[in-house]
């Protein structure tokens, strides 16, 4: 099994490698095939490490080599595959085969190309090691790997200034989160004595519950960075800079839900803080609906989709953080699925309309792309939470979950998000699919994607659809690590009214939203509506005034703070103090220099000067050393 | 020849840099790069002669020079400094290889293989005095290299570097004939030899103020804020090989000597004094790193985010337990890499465009990709990413601190977050965007006598990166005597109590001061 392991972690290392070879040379269609293949061994072996794992139930635990040892500290590169790991695996390596595939047609045109499929395929490596590693400071290679690779991949068209200022945001934004992230793991370090997962675990019980609490808080300030958590979310909407296969990829299946891998991986630690878990699901559920009204009104197919991300991981932390660990990765599986092939699909739908990403331009396009079209639709239907696509196993169970645990006010914020994600989701479909076509107004042709991208997609499409079904032998597995709470409502009636209650809920958001957005007076906007004029629109469609808070009393702040520690205390006062003192010295020599005129009168004059004061000064030292007894017993008797 | 390889070390450049001066013009360059190889194969034999499992002093070498007052020529290595040595060797063979067209190359190679003596006796130097001497020897080439080499202000520049550091070192030199004098009260004999001093043990009163003389000669070399602004002059004045070498050696003299004189010295002192040095240290972090956001000019960029970087450095060493001292100095050697090697970056585009403004560049990424990514990767090495060699020597420094100060740590941290702010900045200043200046539309991207230079060290960015080991061990085993000794050598409670106890082979250090430890053990009751 050991082969597997590392086949499935170093693959897409050797494709990025192979990748970047070709780094500075033309575009090459070999640079983006050879990876992909290699994706598809790294997913085939992890497949066969999952078989291994349900089956046999024993995890695969390996360790490669030393990297640090310091004083007590021993850190190995150790991996290992157990039943969470290889949940996530799945994930990653399923998701970006079908994303690396699918980039080969949508990078077509692109000149950076081979560069493009270095920086995947480097991402998955870092995704890898990030859900592989048997501790923390494994997970923080991954960590920032993930990290890094965002940033290069958000950054990648580096001509465009808002592509690169939103690279670097992300970076910055996530580095904040991190160093949370570095404090808990030198929490984990002193008290522990290891960074080993298995053991660390397995100390904290006897830990005093304030250091467990600091050691939990931390590690969720490094989740709320990767996972874009209120308030370092802003940088995930203007992530969406980046291609849309890395969108696709990075910002929606895999490194944002990383945050919510380690609090299920850390899920003995956050057991035994439950007020901490609490804040966690409040947070979450905050979130949610938070992420969900901007998602209400934005003009941008993109970053509407990236708030429902943003929303959605709120719906798994809400779930981790009230113990419901299981949930929140089957919804995070699920999730990764239908959310990557809404992305794909948006992604069609922007090279079917030259990059446009107002989906108000857009309109009736489902005559032209059927496929993209059928696909988006179901993804939508799945997001909403319709039985029986996946995410209505997923997402009622977190309902229930804040019921079950009798959270009535997360659940029923977590209700109304559900309300409003089919809202938007719908919005986005009726108006990019339906309606009138806008888009002859702007001179557009739109055309279908490749054969080759739309059948790349159709695994996600499937497991949207389908990956309800693998609940309860999902449960089974990861129960084997995570504690098996199953939550049931107590009487089945609760439970039928709940259910057929959301359910009806969630199609009347839908229908409205059909309604509202099918109709053929929908015109683009343009600044003069009564709606767009009103303050709730003005606050949601400007983001809670958030990103410009931030621009204004921070970024700014953080320049100007800096321009003045240059130019006023560095140069002014620090280094003009050291210039000041040289220049007593100097100028005291200058001063002087008369002295030494050569003219004879002068010097003498200046001679018996200084014989003066040496004999006086003789004088004086000499009576101080004769009385110095007196002189002590008087200086005593001032006290000094 | 193991038996005097040290002597070989330091001599052998001097020698061959006198012989130099006979060499003709046009040869000196393959003479110069001879003689650096030679060096560097020479510092690669120490290594691999060397005994990792030993934690104490290796190749040491021991003749009087004046018997009355105890100064011999002692040197000698252990794990803490053995790496810096082969890293100065290193230096000077890439520096020299890959020097570019200047004029007098001839005098430049010359200085350069004189510089490389002083180095390598500071850091294997066992004696005060002769520590003291390479110490100040090593000025000389520096100011010769700046003011003759560097931009419009060198004069200035360099009579500051020149001053501004012999200043501090006299204050050290003071201390350095006082520690003696309670050498030779305690004992009877004088002694300046490193070794000798360690046996003694000083009430804290005198270490307290050792410590503050030794301290204004390391602060001012390292440079620890407020000392610090002879630095930007210097390197904004050198040329690409002399910020080379300041950045990635001569800095590491001040850390270095933190290491091997206060910490074993003054233990007590070190804990008295660690919450102020560390403050100092975050003030560095901070405040340098946001100056350094605030830089036009990319070199001042790179030369404030070292004075930052060295803020880890010393908070590292005054974590005073093995994790953060082994940090430390790996993170010597990391950020001498690191650093050195953003300079020649630097160094390659001033010698394509002789600007180093930033708003002169924009857009490089697309017309010098491999300019651009050996660029990205000392970026990222620079900011910490794991995986890289910076990494491992901050994840170990800050780690170590965690143990004495969670606030403090808290707000060190920042430098992960501030690094990154302006190193991106300036990344993204001059890599990305479009093209707007005509002049940068064609320039030829890095050349292979720059690859001699860059690869090597992208190479060790990343291996050291992924496998530290090789350089963590010794350096581990010998912190950890140097930690044991401390711990046993210290007098007060509170220092019992920082120093960890981690006497497993360590020798008991034997009391050789009678009178001031007898004074001390009064005070400390």
């Amino acid at each position: 099994m050991e082969l597997f392991l590392y086949t499935a972690l170093f693959s897409p290392l050797v494709g990025s490698l192979f990748a970047a070879f070709f780094g500075a040379s033309k575009k090459t269609k070999i640079a983006g095939i050879v990876p992909s293949a290699l994706l598809g061994i790294s997913l085939i072996s992890s497949f066969i490490l999952l078989i291994s794992v349900l089956t046999t139930k024993e995890t695969v635990h390996v360790e490669m080599m030393t990297w640090m040892a310091a004083g007590d500290l021993y850190i190995p590169f150790g991996f290992v595959v157990d039943q969470v790991s290889v949940t996530m695996m799945m994930v990653v390596t399923l998701v970006s085969t079908v994303v690396h595939v699918y980039a080969i047609g949508y990078m077509d045109h692109d000149k950076g190309f081979n560069r493009f499929f270095s920086y995947l395929s480097a991402f998955v490596f870092s995704m890898m090691v990030l859900v592989m590693s048997d501790n923390f400071a494994g997970l923080f290679i991954g960590w920032e790997g993930v990290g890094l690779c965002s940033w290069l991949l958000i950054g990648f068209w580096y001509h465009k200034e808002s592509a690169t200022w939103a690279a670097n945001e992300a970076f910055i934004m996530n580095r904040i989160a991190d160093l949370g992230m570095l404090i808990g793991i030198f929490l984990v370090y002193w008290n522990t004595g290891t960074l080993q997962y298995e053991q660390a675990f397995a100390a904290m019980p006897s830990l005093e519950i304030d250091v467990l609490t600091w050691i939990g808080i931390f590690l969720f300030i490094g989740a709320m960075g990767k996972s874009a958590q209120f308030p370092l979310h802003t940088w995930l909407a203007d992530a969406m800079e980046g291609p849309t296969p890395v969108s696709a990829l990075i910002h929606a299946a895999t490194m944002v839900t990383a945050g919510v891998y380690l609090v299920v991986r850390a899920s003995p630690l956050y057991d035994l803080i439950p007020s901490v878990g609490l804040f966690i699901a409040s947070l979450g559920a905050f979130v949610a609906l938070f992420a969900a009204s901007m998602a209400l009104v934005n003009r941008d197919m993109k970053r509407v989709i990236a708030y429902s991300t943003l929303s959605q991981l709120g719906y798994m932390f809400a779930a981790a953080g009230l113990g419901a660990y299981w949930v929140a990765l089957f919804h995070l599986m699920a999730h990764a699925f239908f959310k990557a092939l809404l992305f794909l699909g948006a992604g069609n739908v922007m090279h079917a309309m030259d990059s446009e990403l107002d989906p108000f331009k857009m309109g009736g396009l489902r005559k032209v792309m059927k496929g993209t079209f059928v696909m988006m639709t179901l993804a939508s239907v799945a997001l909403a939470g319709i039985f029986p696509l996946a995410g209505f196993f997923s997402k009622d169970l977190i309902l229930e979950v804040a019921f079950v645990e009798n959270h009535y006010i997360i659940y029923s914020v977590l209700l109304f998000t559900a309300g409003l994600t089919a809202f938007y989701s719908f919005r986005l479909v009726a108006l990019i699919f339906h309606g009138e076509e806008r888009y002859k107004l702007f001179g557009i042709h739109p055309h279908e994607a490749y054969k080759f991208m739309l059948i790349a997609m159709s695994p996600l499409l499937l497991l949207a659809i389908i990956a309800g079904s693998f609940k309860m032998t999902y449960f089974e597995m990861v129960t084997q690590l995570l504690p098996a709470t199953e939550y049931h409502v107590h009487s089945s009636l609760t439970y039928w009214i709940m259910t057929i209650g959301t359910q009806l809920f969630v199609g009347l958001a839908i229908l409205y939203a059909y309604k509202k957005y099918t109709s053929r007076d929908i015109k683009v906007p343009d600044g003069t509506s009564k709606m767009e004029n009103s303050f709730g629109y003005k606050l949601l469609i400007n983001q809670y005034y958030i990103p410009r808070f931030y621009e204004e009393y921070i970024v700014k702040a953080y320049r100007e703070l800096s321009d003045i520690f240059w130019t006023k205390i560095d140069q002014k006062i620090v280094d003009a103090t050291v210039d000041g003192i040289a220049n007593v010295f100097y100028q005291t020599g200058e001063r002087t220099r008369v002295m030494q005129s050569g003219n004879l009168s002068t010097m003498l004059k200046w001679m018996v000067a200084g014989t003066v004061t040496l004999l006086s000064l003789a004088v004086a030292f000499g009576l101080a050393a004769r009385y110095s007894g007196e002189i002590k017993t008087f200086l005593s008797g001032l006290g000094v | 020849m193991l038996d005097h390889i040290l002597s070989i070390l330091i001599f052998f450049p001097a020698l061959a840099a006198v012989f130099g001066f006979a060499v003709n013009k046009n040869s000196i360059r393959s003479y110069g790069v001879a003689v650096a190889t030679i060096e560097f194969v020479l510092a690669l034999w120490l290594w691999f002669a060397f005994d990792s499992n030993v934690s104490g002093m290796q190749f040491m070498e021991h003749i009087p020079l004046v018997k009355t007052f105890g100064i011999n020529y002692i040197v000698g290595v252990d794990g803490i400094s053995l790496f810096i040595i082969i890293l100065s060797a290193f230096f000077t063979m890439i520096g020299i290889a890959s020097l570019g067209e200047i004029k007098d190359i001839k005098n430049m190679i010359v200085t350069l293989l004189f510089l490389q003596m002083t180095m390598a006796g500071v850091f294997a130097a066992l004696d005060a005095i002769v520590f003291y001497l390479f110490w100040e020897l090593s000025l000389v080439p520096m100011l010769y290299i700046i003011g003759a080499w560097g931009g419009p202000l060198r004069i200035y520049a360099s009579v500051k570097f020149f001053l501004y550091t012999f200043t501090g070192s006299l204050v050290m030199l003071v201390g350095m004939l006082f520690m003696a004098y309670f050498y030779y009260q305690a004992t009877g004999e004088w002694s300046f030899a490193i070794l000798d001093w360690y046996r003694l043990i000083l009430p804290e009163s005198f270490q307290l103020w050792l410590f503050a003389a030794f301290f204004m000669g390391f602060a001012i070399k390292v440079p620890m804020f407020p000392f610090h602004t002879w630095l930007p002059y210097a390197h904004g004045q050198a040329p690409t090989i002399g910020s080379v070498i300041l950045a990635a050696i001569l800095l590491k003299m001040g850390t270095y000597a933190f290491i091997r004189f206060s910490l074993p010295l003054f233990p007590d002192a070190s804990v008295y004094f660690m919450y102020p040095i560390a403050v100092l240290a975050i003030i560095m972090i901070i405040y340098t790193a946001m100056v350094a956001y605030a830089q036009k000019d990319i070199k001042q960029v790179v030369a404030y985010s070292s004075v930052s970087h060295m803020g880890v450095i010393i908070l590292g060493t005054f974590a005073l337990n093995v994790e953060g001292i082994t940090g430390s100095i790996f993170l010597m050697i990391a950020h001498g890499v690191v650093s050195g090697a953003l300079f020649f970056l630097v160094g390659v585009i001033y010698d394509r465009r002789h600007t180093k403004y930033m708003s002169e560049f924009g857009g490089l990424a697309s017309v010098m990709p491999r300019y651009a990514t050996i660029f990205g990767i000392m970026l990222m090495a620079s900011v910490g990413l794991p995986l890289t060699i910076n990494f491992v020597g901050e994840f170990l420094s800050l780690l170590g601190f965690y143990k004495q100060s969670h606030i403090l740590t808290l707000l060190a941290g920042t430098a992960i977050i501030v690094g990154a702010i302006y190193m991106l900045a300036a990344y993204k200043k001059m890599f990305f965007g479009v093209i707007t200046k005509e002049e940068n539309r064609n320039l030829p991207d890095v050349n292979k006598r720059e690859l001699i230079a860059l690869i090597p060290l992208t190479i060790i960015t990343i291996w050291l990166g992924v496998y530290p080991k090789v350089l963590l061990g010794p350096i581990n085993t010998s912190v950890e005597a140097v930690v044991g000794m401390m711990h046993e050598k210290s007098l007060t409670q509170e220092a019992k109590s920082r120093i960890p106890n981690v006497t497993k082979d360590v020798e008991v250090v034997t009391n050789l001061a009678e009178n001031p430890a007898e004074n001390s053990q009064e005070e400390a009751h």
